[in-house]
């Protein structure tokens, strides 16, 4: 019997990146993945316009992207980089354990998120990633997180 | 028993993760059990003793770290 595993391919547009994450508008903080190495890392795309929800209150006479949608692109990116390595997982929802973060420089609108993420330790179910933000050649944001993989059913 | 730095380091090591003061822990106290560690906590421990100690500790040791002692047990069978 041979058994079939789901093989990925290195780059994701959009709608490739919706199979995979569970997020949708106003959460869905990635537009595309343009390196994918099962295992050695994810390499996410975010482009931030001015019509983004958040900047309505984040702030109304000044937009500064929110930190926390940084870290949702994180997290998401995240997502596709365990799926990767588990890609017949299908009923599991990824949850964020633990983030530590230093957001280095603010983010405007029309700003490129780049956002990559590499393993510190990854086990089957779960993993301490290292994420970096960059905007053109700038590290707008560091950290290291943690994600694990919970079975639907256990939710 | 006198504590060995490897053990002290531990120790230390794991009272930062899980939160309490590294002096009042016990190291046989249940991690777990006792003072509420998660999955997470668990393999931030793993991590952590990996880049204290520039070990590289296989998934299966997860589940054995109950206790500190148990913790230090592991990270002593991998230091060289």
């Amino acid at each position: 019997m041979s058994s079939k595993v789901a093989t990925l391919p290195q780059q994701l547009d959009f709608e490739q990146i919706k199979e995979i994450i569970p997020q949708r508008f106003p959460f869905l903080m990635l537009d595309r993945v343009i390196e994918l190495e099962p295992g050695v890392r994810a390499v996410g795309l975010k482009n931030l316009t001015g019509n983004e929800w958040f900047y309505q209150g984040h702030f109304p006479k000044k937009a500064v992207t929110p930190g926390a949608m940084i870290c949702e692109a994180i997290a998401q990116t995240g997502i596709v980089f365990f799926h990767a390595m588990h890609p017949d997982d299908r009923d599991v929802t990824y949850l964020m354990g633990s983030l530590k973060i230093r957001f280095l420089e603010p983010v405007w609108p029309g700003d490129q998120l780049r956002i990559e993420v590499t393993p510190i330790k990854v086990t089957s179910r779960a993993g301490i990633l290292s994420a970096t933000v960059m905007v053109e050649d700038r590290a707008v944001a560091k950290g290291e997180f943690a994600l694990s993989a919970k079975e639907n059913q256990a939710l | 028993m006198r504590m060995t730095n490897l053990d002290q380091d531990v120790k230390e090591l794991v009272a930062d993760i899980i939160e309490v003061d590294a002096a009042s822990l016990d190291p046989d106290a249940n991690l777990v059990e006792d003072l509420g560690m998660d999955s997470m906590m668990a393999l931030e421990i793993l991590a952590s003793l990996e880049k204290r100690f520039k070990i590289k500790l296989p998934e299966d040791e997860l589940p054995k770290i109950t206790t500190v002692n148990r913790a230090i047990e592991v990270a002593r069978k991998y230091v060289k």
